[in-house]
């Protein structure tokens, strides 16, 4: 291997990511024999090895070459940050607030408090906000790393880049139009349950201080994480059509139908979790075994979270299923102008 | 960053929104990269071969130029000529450049 082909094999190296990086290295192979001809013809000699040295020189590095045919590389590019500012903006305030209100309880309802024990307290919330906020940041930066190849950068405009018509205005809300941050908040809070339920589920429970420290009271049961595979399934799908309606920025047939589908799924699952087994590990044996509360209170207030969460998953699946059905309602009635 | 630095910016910014013109205009008659590079240049316009194969590149992808690969003197060439869509586009770039030139001419008596 001549020093040419060593120097078109380290520009190539560089450039395995770049499409028709093997029509570049040909190409360039190809300019750097034209390039040496030529400055032999002048020389009055054939080239050699000095000849190649110098032209390769001149050339630049391996490194450098390659960069010229490297389009600029963003993790989260220009079109897409502004988007990214607003979401992290408003999960940001989300979570800060959720948190601030969750500290404010647990001062409330753990008064009268000692100096220490309020500003211990002040710190672990603060430091919760804290740690929240940077786990949301990583999420958030992840969906929008991923959303930055997937999506066409075309498809993400503020508002105000786009040509703006007063007559606008005047215009009804396009029934099949998708508004770009319902399904990036929708990607972005299922991304979240993702990670907590199946990365974090300790952080699910209740919160009590007792002593000098806080513990943590498990409310799920076995039963809910032996449906958790099943609830991963469909939140996944949930990403996969809130991409694709990112994409394509309006709801057509084949989308409304992997909603239905979805939706459908998720109520079947919601039903057999309704029926089975309790998925809620708060029981009045559970809460008396706490230590925090009487017989009688245990018994009624275990009775209550029982029943609430029955209640709960019903109020979902009737919810879902009213979604269902305007969904279906849409796709009859509405399916001549059905963008396909 | 110092003066020197400075002018060689600004240069280098004015030039980059005429080498697509001038690249354009020149690619009629197929011409592979180098010999392309040799043209500009003996009608005064240097440009480096780290600008101009890229651009050829990005041209193509824009469907301005058109390429081909042919075996010359037991060595492989990727020719370049303007498009249908680059031909079209030509006249519109020269109309505007011919404008910047005209208004740039009033401006800088």
């Amino acid at each position: 291997m001549n020093l040419l082909d060593r120097y078109v094999t380290e520009v190539g190296k560089h450039l395995l990511l770049v499409k028709g990086h093997k029509d570049i290295e040909k190409e360039l192979r190809s300019t750097l024999e034209d390039m040496l001809e030529d400055r032999a013809q002048k020389a009055g000699r054939t080239s050699d090895e000095a000849m190649e040295m110098e032209l390769l020189n001149e050339y630049g590095s391996p490194r450098k070459v390659a960069a010229t045919y490297n389009p600029q590389l963003y993790l989260i590019g220009p079109h897409m940050f502004p988007f990214f500012l607003l979401v992290l903006k408003i999960v940001t305030l989300v979570i800060t607030t959720v948190l601030l209100i969750l500290t404010g309880l647990k001062i409330a309802t753990m008064s009268p408090m000692a100096g220490p024990e309020f500003a211990k307290t002040i710190g672990e919330g603060l430091l919760g906000i804290i740690s929240a906020i940077i786990a949301a940041f990583g999420n958030i930066v992840l969906v929008f790393a991923i959303l930055e190849r997937v999506v066409p950068a075309i498809d993400f405009k503020m508002d105000e880049e786009k040509e703006w018509d007063p007559a606008s205005l005047k215009q009804e809300t396009e029934p099949d139009e998708v508004k770009i941050w319902e399904p990036i908040l929708a990607i972005i809070f299922t991304f979240i349950a993702l990670s907590i339920f199946n990365y974090n589920p300790q952080l699910i429970g209740i919160y009590t201080f007792s002593g000098d420290k806080w513990s943590i009271i498990p409310i799920l049961t076995e039963a809910f994480f032996r449906w958790l595979p099943w609830i991963n399934i469909g939140w996944v799908f949930e990403i996969i059509l809130n991409g694709v309606l990112l994409r394509m920025g309006h709801w057509n047939m084949p989308t409304r139908i992997a909603s239905v589908g979805i939706k459908v799924f998720q109520i079947v699952i919601g039903t057999f979790m309704l029926t089975g087994p309790s998925i809620l590990a708060v029981t009045p044996k559970s809460l008396l075994a706490s230590g925090i509360f009487d017989a009688d209170s245990a018994q009624i207030l275990g009775a209550m979270a029982q029943n609430g969460v029955r209640g709960l998953i019903a109020l979902i699946i009737f919810i879902t299923g009213v979604d269902v059905i305007k969904t279906v309602y849409k796709l009859i009635t509405q399916s001549p102008s059905v963008k396909a | 960053m110092t003066n020197t630095e400075s002018l060689e910016n600004v240069i280098l910014e004015l030039r980059r929104g005429v080498i697509v013109l001038a690249t354009l205009s020149q690619l009629g008659t197929e011409q592979y990269g180098y010999s392309l590079l040799k043209q500009l240049s003996d009608q005064g316009m240097e440009v480096d071969q780290g600008t101009l194969y890229p651009l050829l590149r990005r041209l193509e992808a824009q469907g301005l130029l058109e390429s081909v690969w042919k075996l010359e003197e037991a060595r492989p060439r990727r020719y370049y000529i303007i498009s249908a869509e680059g031909r079209k586009l030509l006249p519109k770039l020269k109309k505007e450049w011919a404008g910047i030139v005209s208004v740039m001419g009033k401006m800088l008596a």
